[in-house]
C-alpha cells in the first residue's frame, strides 16, 4: 500500500534491555536490542530458545509483568509516536488498534467460554466503537480474508470446537482486524501440522502484502523465514548477533552462528544419514561464558573471542555482524555484489 | 508389503490392524459412531532397520506406535513381535515381552517426572524389574548418561535444570536401560528448537549403530524420515498411502498427498525455485470416513468415484506401494454394489495429462482382500 514510503521507519528501538532479578542472581534476558521495521516490512528475529526473543517481543508490547522484569529502554516509536512513557492505559488503546500481536498456541491465547466472533468483535466495539451489530458484519469479513470457510456459522463456534489450524486463523483475523501498524508474530506456526503451516504462512504474507502491514516475525526455525521475512536479525543469548537482508543472509551467512542455524535444517537434499549440528546449548541466562557468548560453541574461537565482546560492526550495505572473524565468501560475495 | 514371505528377519509385523474407538452419539437417537483410527494397516518391519511413519496429527501415527508395543488392543487384524502375536499372551509374558520395546515420546518435559531426579528417572525401569543392586544401578545410569552424551554430575539434578534436548537426552537413556530391540520414537524432536533436531537425530543413529536397536520413527517432517529411514509409510486418516522403501518413495513419490507434503518442508534455499502444492482444507473427521479414499476431500486431482471405491495398495516398483486411484487406475473387479464403473471427469484427464509424474507404464492391480 505504502511502498512509496518504505524509507521511514514504522517501529524504531533503541539499546532495549530487560532484566530478571533473581533470588540467586541477575538474569540478562535481553542486553541492548536496537530493531527498526520499515513501514510495510516485514521482518524476522531468529534464535533457539531461552535467547530472549519472546522477552522481546513481549517487552515491545509492553506486556511483561513488571516486577519480577525489569525493563530499560533509550526509546521505543511506533510510527513517529514514542511509547517509553506510555502508561498503562494509554497502552491500551495501542494494543489491537497500532500492534498486535499472534501467539504460538491458539488453544491457550483464546477464551474458551467465549466464542470466536465474540472475541474478534470486542476488537471492533473497543478499538472503532462500533455496536454489535456493526462488528459482526465486520468480523464475518475479517474470517473471510483470512480463509475461513463458512465465516458466519464459524463465528458462532468456541475455539474447541475448530482445528489447530481455523484456530491459528482466528487468531490472524484478530491480529489484523483494526488493520494495525504493526503485527508481531511470535512462534505462529510451531504447533501446527507442515500442510496447514503452508496454510497459515501463505495468509500471513498475502494479508502482509496486501494490507501493506508491518510484521516483526519471531522463529527458531529459519526455513520458515525464507517464505516470509525481507529481513532477519539473529539472537543469541540477548544480543542481536547479525542482521543482514533475507537472501543474503541465506546465501552468505557472516556470524558463525547464522550458519550454524542455517546448517542444522533438516533439508530434502540431504544425503547420508549424519546431520550437521551446533555442538553444546544455549548457555544458562545466569551463567554466560565471558568475552562472546558464542565462542564455547564456535569452531572459529581464538584467545580475542575469550576475551572481549565483540561489537555489532558494519559490514557491507545493510547489515550487521558481532563478530572477531565474520565468515568470507569471497566467491559468492562477488556474485551477489 | 501384502505378500507372504517366511523367514525371521522381521522384529514386528502388523497383519490388517485396525484400531476403532467408539463415540457417544448426542442422542440415544443416532447410531454409535465410531472413529476409525487406523483402518486395515499391514506392515512389517525388519531387524535392525529404521522405519517411519509419517502424517499429520489425526492420521492415526500415534495411535499405530500404540499399537505396535501392544498399549492398544487392534479392533481386527494381528501384530505380530519376534513371532509371538502380542495380543494373545498371558499378562506375564506379555510383561516380559514388553521388555524389550520401548517409546520415546515427542515432548520431554512432559513425559519425564519433575520431582525425581535423573537418576530416579533412568533407573526406574531396572527398580520395577526388580533384579539389581543399588550398585549396579547407579554404574548403569552413569554408563547410560555418558552414552547419551550427558555428564556424571548431572545425575542428581531434576528435570526442570536441563534444556529441551538435554531432556530429550535423558528420556532417550531411559527408554534403553532395559536393552531393548524395538524402540518407537513418536515425534522424538518435534517439540525441540530446529538446531537440536541435529543433535537428537545424529544421538539416535549412534546408539542404534551400537546397540543393534530396530527403530519406528515418527515424524510428520519428511525431511528427517528421509536420512534416517530405510523403509516407510505415509499415512492419511488411518490409511497407508503410499509404503515401501524410503528411497523409492523419495526417489519417485507418486501418491499426491505424498507430493503435498514434500513441497510443504521449507527449505533455506533462497536461489532454488519451487512449486507449492498448498493443500485445501483441515484433515477431516474420522468418523465414519468414506469407503473409497480417505484423501479425495483434499486431493488436487480427486476424480468421480475416489469418494466410493475401495483403493487397493497396489505395487507399482520393487518394495513401493501407492494406494491412488489416479496413479493406478481404478480397479476393474470388486466394485460395491450399487456403483458404476467411474469414469474419469473431463477436467481430471486434462490434469492427468499435465501430471509430471504420471506415466504410461501399466501396473498390475492388486485388489485388497
Amino acid at each position: 500500500m505504502n511502498r512509496e514510503q518504505t524509507n521511514e521507519n514504522m517501529l524504531a528501538v533503541r539499546n532495549l534491555k530487560v532484566v530478571f532479578p533473581m533470588a540467586h542472581g541477575v538474569i540478562r534476558a535481553v542486553e541492548g536490542v536496537d530493531l527498526d521495521i520499515k513501514k510495510g516490512e516485514s521482518v524476522a528475529l531468529v534464535g533457539e530458545s531461552g535467547c530472549g526473543k519472546s522477552v522481546t517481543s513481549k517487552s515491545l508490547m509492553k506486556l511483561l509483568d513488571t516486577p519480577p522484569a525489569l525493563m530499560r529502554v533509550d526509546d521505543i516509536t511506533l510510527d513517529g509516536e514514542s511509547l517509553k512513557d506510555y502508561s498503562e492505559k494509554k497502552m491500551q488503546d495501542i494494543r489491537g488498534r497500532h500492534m498486535s500481536m499472534i501467539f504460538q498456541d491458539a488453544m491457550t491465547s483464546l477464551n474458551p467460554v467465549m466464542t470466536c466472533g465474540r472475541q474478534i468483535d470486542e476488537m471492533y466495539m473497543r478499538h472503532q466503537g462500533m455496536d454489535k451489530k456493526e462488528a459482526r458484519k465486520h468480523t464475518i469479513r475479517a474470517l473471510e480474508l483470512v480463509g475461513v470457510p463458512e465465516p458466519k456459522s464459524r463465528a458462532r463456534n468456541f475455539p474447541h470446537e475448530l482445528s489447530g489450524g481455523m484456530r491459528q486463523r482466528v487468531l490472524l483475523a484478530m491480529a489484523f482486524a483494526c488493520m494495525p501498524k504493526l503485527i508481531i508474530a511470535d512462534e505462529p506456526t510451531t504447533a501446527l501440522d507442515v500442510t496447514i503451516q503452508a496454510q497459515v504462512l501463505d495468509v500471513l504474507r498475502d494479508m502482509q502484502r496486501t494490507h501493506g502491514v508491518s510484521l516483526l516475525l519471531i522463529t527458531h526455525d529459519l526455513s520458515v523465514v525464507s517464505n516470509i521475512a525481507e529481513t532477519v536479525y539473529v539472537m543469541y543469548s540477548g544480543k542481536i548477533v547479525e542482521k543482514a537482508p533475507m537472501k543474503e543472509l541465506f546465501r552468505t551467512p557472516y556470524h558463525p552462528y547464522s550458519e550454524g542455524l542455517l546448517k542444522s535444517v533438516p533439508k530434502l537434499s540431504d544425503e547420508g544419514k549424519q546431520f550437521v549440528q551446533i555442538p553444546g546449548s544455549v548457555p544458562h541466562p545466569m551463567k554466560k561464558p565471558s568475552g562472546c557468548y558464542f565462542h564455547p560453541r564456535c569452531p572459529y574461537a581464538t584467545e580475542e573471542c575469550r576475551q572481549s565482546m565483540p561489537p555489532l560492526e558494519k559490514r557491507g550495505e545493510d547489515r550487521l555482524v558481532r563478530c572477531f572473524h565474520p565468515l568470507k565468501h569471497d566467491a559468492k560475495e562477488a556474485k551477489t555484489a | 508389503m501384502n505378500e507372504k514371505t517366511s523367514g525371521s528377519d522381521y522384529i514386528l509385523e502388523m497383519e490388517n490392524v485396525s484400531v476403532d474407538f467408539p463415540v457417544k452419539g448426542f442422542t440415544a437417537f443416532l447410531k454409535r459412531q465410531k472413529i476409525s483410527a487406523v483402518s486395515d494397516v499391514s506392515l512389517r518391519i525388519e531387524k535392525g532397520q529404521t522405519f517411519g511413519v509419517v502424517g499429520e496429527s489425526g492420521c492415526g501415527k500415534s495411535t499405530l506406535a500404540n499399537t505396535m508395543i501392544g498399549m492398544v488392543k487392534p479392533t481386527a487384524g494381528r501384530v505380530t513381535f519376534k513371532g509371538k502375536n502380542l495380543f494373545e499372551l498371558d499378562r506375564k509374558s506379555f510383561k516380559k515381552t514388553r521388555r524389550d520395546m520401548q517409546m520415546i515420546f515427542q515432548d520431554p518435559f512432559s513425559s519425564l517426572n519433575p520431582r525425581f531426579n535423573v537418576h530416579d528417572i533412568i533407573s526406574e525401569p531396572l527398580l520395577i524389574r526388580g533384579d539389581a543392586t543399588e550398585e549396579e544401578m547407579k554404574a548403569r545410569v552413569v554408563e547410560l548418561l555418558e552414552l547419551v552424551g550427558l555428564s556424571k554430575d548431572d545425575i542428581d539434578r531434576h528435570p526442570s535444570d536441563f534444556s529441551g534436548g538435554q531432556q530429550q537426552r535423558i528420556a532417550i537413556a531411559r527408554s534403553i536401560i532395559l536393552n531393548p530391540d524395538f524402540l518407537v520414537c513418536d515425534e522424538p524432536v518435534s517439540a525441540l528448537d530446529v538446531s537440536v533436531h541435529a543433535q537428537i537425530l545424529n544421538l539416535l543413529t549412534e546408539i542404534q549403530e551400537k546397540l543393534g536397536l530396530t527403530y519406528v520413527f515418527i515424524s510428520h517432517n519428511l525431511a528427517v524420515v528421509k536420512n534416517i529411514c530405510d523403509r516407510m509409510v505415509v499415512m492419511y486418516l488411518g490409511k497407508v498411502m503410499e509404503g515401501g522403501s524410503a528411497k523409492a518413495i523419495f526417489d519417485n513419490p507418486r501418491h499426491p498427498y505424498t507430493l503435498a507434503l514434500l513441497t510443504a518442508v521449507l527449505d533455506t534455499d533462497v536461489d532454488k525455485e519451487k512449486e507449492e502444492i498448498i493443500l485445501e482444507g483441515d484433515i477431516p473427521s474420522p468418523i465414519d470416513p468414506p469407503q473409497g479414499c480417505r484423501f479425495w476431500q483434499r486431493c488436487p486431482h480427486a476424480m468421480e468415484g475416489c469418494k466410493n471405491v475401495p483403493v487397493p495398495e497396489v505395487e507399482i516398483e520393487r518394495d513401493h506401494y501407492v494406494a491412488c486411484h489416479h496413479v493406478n487406475g481404478f480397479p476393474d473387479t470388486d466394485l460395491p454394489e450399487g456403483y458404476d464403473r467411474p469414469v474419469k471427469t473431463e477436467e481430471a484427464e486434462r490434469k492427468d495429462k499435465s501430471h509430471p509424474l504420471k506415466t504410461e507404464e501399466s501396473v498390475e492391480s492388486k485388489t485388497d482382500a
